[in-house]
């Protein structure tokens, strides 16, 4: 069973991770967890001390528990950007901040890097409203780039198919051979994917309310540093830590919002998907690395999420998940892992790792920190 | 010529538009600055919203216009609620009352509920949505500050037919510093109103220090309107311009409560993940007959459904419910 402990500060409770039931449970690794929980509360999104607070749990997780492999994501710089109004040199402070910290972790664990960027941002020129169809369009959590078209009537392609601020419309069978999906994989995609040029998002009904200053820019490559040998697409990454474990203490670490012109170290192009896709820093882009193959029909584009969000759904603290990801290189591994992150239910749901702690907030509301405890066998 | 939406009564001219800023008058009627024009059609559970004795378990669209007539201190909408409308509406979603309902229904909705800010600044828009909704079999409800004339709660009461109403302090310092009312008065008018025709929760963030020390009072005075009024009691986090304040300490504010559960069977303490004071139990006997998953900020769920004919399965209490329970998927949203 997997275990989840959550912290709203001064308060702690734990739950079955996929029943949601309240459990009680004790041993050493609950404990650790508790402790790195209690001794460091979430300080929000966009506050200066949010991607410390992810370095201060893993250098304190990595001091009680030993891993090998350390997962690790900084976001605050990509929230802050995405909704704060600065000037250049304002976010340029933003990204330097965040090497300094990835640097901090480096220097005070003696871990080997891989730092990759996640994929630059833009600002946003104008939505696309697709509020007024007949179908029904959806553009998934935080999609800028993609779209998902339900229920289309020839009118409303049309006028899509013409529409100057979409770049392509995408039949659900196209997206099916360029990924070598069928079966299963059909069943959360939507018949058509809209693609929007870059610096537009589409603007449909179940959108965030909160108006983004600058999105993601979904780039075909993005930035990857490590000194541990050659690696041009992301789902080689796995292999190019598979195979230096042995020798390396490894940490995967993640920048979000930071693209090639962002990247401040020597870096290698990574190929971020396939011929005309790319992908978004969301789930697919995660598993895909995690897993070293595309995974993009998982919790694809623009997929009816909300069909899903019943009280009976499993895993009520994994947002949209519905099941644990299999075939992540957390669970991969014989060694011991962690994650540590500030984005989401990322962490625990997409790497796997035997460990995982993430910041509880959503829509930038601090409800605390989740604890997760995959594994207590190693 | 004034006002006769909210308590604020404002004097409204062809460029006059109030506190809210969402209305003006020709002269012989007042009219909407900003018809039909939203922030949003997201999909919410019931008990995110939250709804917690109404059709547990159904699927609701949420919509929300701009703009507000109060200026609470820690808005967790403020991004919406405390801008300009003038401003917001490059964003806003231009839907007429029909293709709102058809929305909803491709959504696979149950219900529609307002839940960003304040209905009483959109009341139009809102009657003309109402009608459209009314006809294709679905219900309103809403959140909203209470702060309604008499005449405009009948309107609201035309409108949506549940209700969950933000009780938010009692003292006329805390309403005038935090909220920037002179008094609560009208608020405690219009619960007392909607509960008597129609299902009413009530709803208090709590700001620790502040107005904690009213819990009790709060308590006694709904349940002096009716004692079955569900009441939520939430910890509030530090937003907008409270957002250096402290986080509210969950045990002191739950022991807080000790006294106020004896004055109303159904009090729930939550607005934070996996609180342990969201299930519904029977008042009588005290055995759990509703079981509900908190993850706060609007995730609330139901988890299981125990009193299916109404009454709680051990002693046989009514348990006081707008509606069934409904399955999440019964309207299938086929588009």
């Amino acid at each position: 069973m997997s275990l989840a402990i959550v912290d709203a500060r001064e308060w702690q409770n734990m739950f079955d991770l996929r029943t949601g039931a309240k459990v009680e449970a004790g041993g050493t690794r609950v404990e650790m967890m508790k402790d790195v929980l209690k001794k460091f509360p979430y300080p929000g999104d966009m506050d200066p001390g949010s991607n410390r607070w992810v370095s201060d749990i893993a250098l304190d997780l990595i001091g009680a528990y030993h891993p090998r492999f350390v997962f690790l994501n900084y976001a605050r710089q990509y929230f802050s950007i995405r909704y704060s109004a600065m000037d250049e040199a304002e976010r340029k402070k933003m990204i330097r901040d965040v090497f300094a910290e990835v640097e901090r972790f480096i220097g005070e664990s003696g871990f080997t890097p891989i730092v990759v960027g996640r994929g630059g941002m833009t600002p946003l020129l104008e939505y696309i409203d697709l509020s007024k169809l007949d179908g029904l369009a959806i553009c998934t959590h935080w999609s800028a780039r993609y779209a998902g078209l339900h229920g289309p009537s020839s009118a409303d392609l049309v006028r899509l198919n013409a529409h100057p601020q979409i770049e392509m419309i995408v039949e659900r069978e196209a997206l099916l051979r360029l990924f070598d999906g069928g079966g299963e994989d059909a069943l959360r995609q939507p018949e058509y994917l809209l693609v929007a040029k870059k610096g537009y998002a589409f603007k449909t009904v179940s959108s965030v309310m909160r108006r983004p200053v600058m999105i993601h820019d979904a780039d075909d490559y993005i930035p990857l540093f490590t000194p541990l040998g050659e690696v041009n697409d992301i789902t080689a990454i796995r292999k190019l830590i598979e195979d230096n474990l042995r020798e390396h203490r490894i940490a995967l670490i993640f920048l979000e919002g930071v693209g090639i012109n962002e990247f401040l170290l020597p870096l290698a192009s990574c190929r971020n998907g396939k011929q005309w896709y790319c992908h978004e820093p969301g789930a697919a882009q995660y598993l895909s690395i995690t897993s070293g193959r595309h995974r993009i029909f998982d919790y694809p584009a623009g997929y009816r999420s909300f069909d899903e969000d019943s009280g009976e759904k499993e895993y009520p603290l994994s947002g949209y998940f519905t099941s644990l990801p299999r075939d992540t290189i957390g669970e991969g591994i014989a060694d011991r892992s962690i994650a540590v992150g500030n984005n989401s239910m990322f962490m625990h749901m997409v790497t796997g790792a035997d460990m995982c702690v993430e910041c509880f907030a959503r829509n930038l509301s601090n409800q605390g920190a989740l604890g997760v405890i995959h594994r207590q066998d190693k | 010529m004034r006002c006769h939406y909210c308590e604020w009564r404002c004097e409204l001219g062809p460029e006059k538009y109030g506190v809210c800023k969402m209305y003006f008058s020709d002269g012989e009627t007042i009219k909407e600055r900003f018809p039909h024009r939203w922030c949003t059609c997201g999909v919410l559970a019931i008990e995110s919203i939250p709804f917690y004795h109404v059709y547990p378990g159904s699927r609701c669209m949420t919509i929300g216009t701009s703009s507000c007539n109060f200026n609470c201190k820690y808005c967790a909408n403020g991004f919406i609620a405390k801008q300009d409308p003038v401003e917001m509406q490059r964003d806003m979603l231009d839907l007429s009352p029909r293709e709102m309902v058809r929305i909803a229904q491709k959504l696979g909705c149950h219900h529609i509920v307002f839940n960003v800010n304040e209905p009483a600044v959109s009341l139009d828009s809102l009657y003309d949505v109402a009608k459209e909704a009314q006809a294709a079999g679905i219900g309103m409800g809403c959140l909203t500050n209470g702060y309604t004339t008499p005449e405009s709660t009948e309107l609201l009461a035309s409108i949506f037919s549940f209700f969950n109403i933000s009780l938010k302090g009692l003292s006329p310092e805390f309403n005038r510093e935090y909220i920037g009312i002179p008094s609560p008065e009208p608020i405690l008018r219009t619960i007392k109103r909607l509960a008597e025709i129609s299902h009413v929760e009530v709803a208090t963030p709590v700001i620790q220090g502040v107005n904690d020390h009213e819990l009790d009072e709060m308590a006694g005075l709904i349940a002096g309107i009716d004692p079955e009024i569900p009441w939520h009691v939430f910890r509030l986090l530090p937003e907008d311009e409270m957002k250096d304040a402290q986080y509210p300490n969950i045990e002191l504010i739950n022991e807080a409560l000790v006294s106020a559960r004896s004055k109303l069977f159904n009090i729930y303490f939550h607005n934070f993940v996996g609180s342990d004071w969201v299930n519904t139990l029977c008042p009588e006997c005290g055995t759990t007959v509703i079981e509900r998953f908190s993850l706060g900020c609007g995730g609330d769920k139901l988890q299981r459904f125990l009193c299916n004919d109404g009454r709680c399965p051990s002693c046989g209490r009514g348990i006081r419910l707008l509606g069934d329970r409904v399955a999440w998927d019964r309207q299938g949203g086929a588009v």
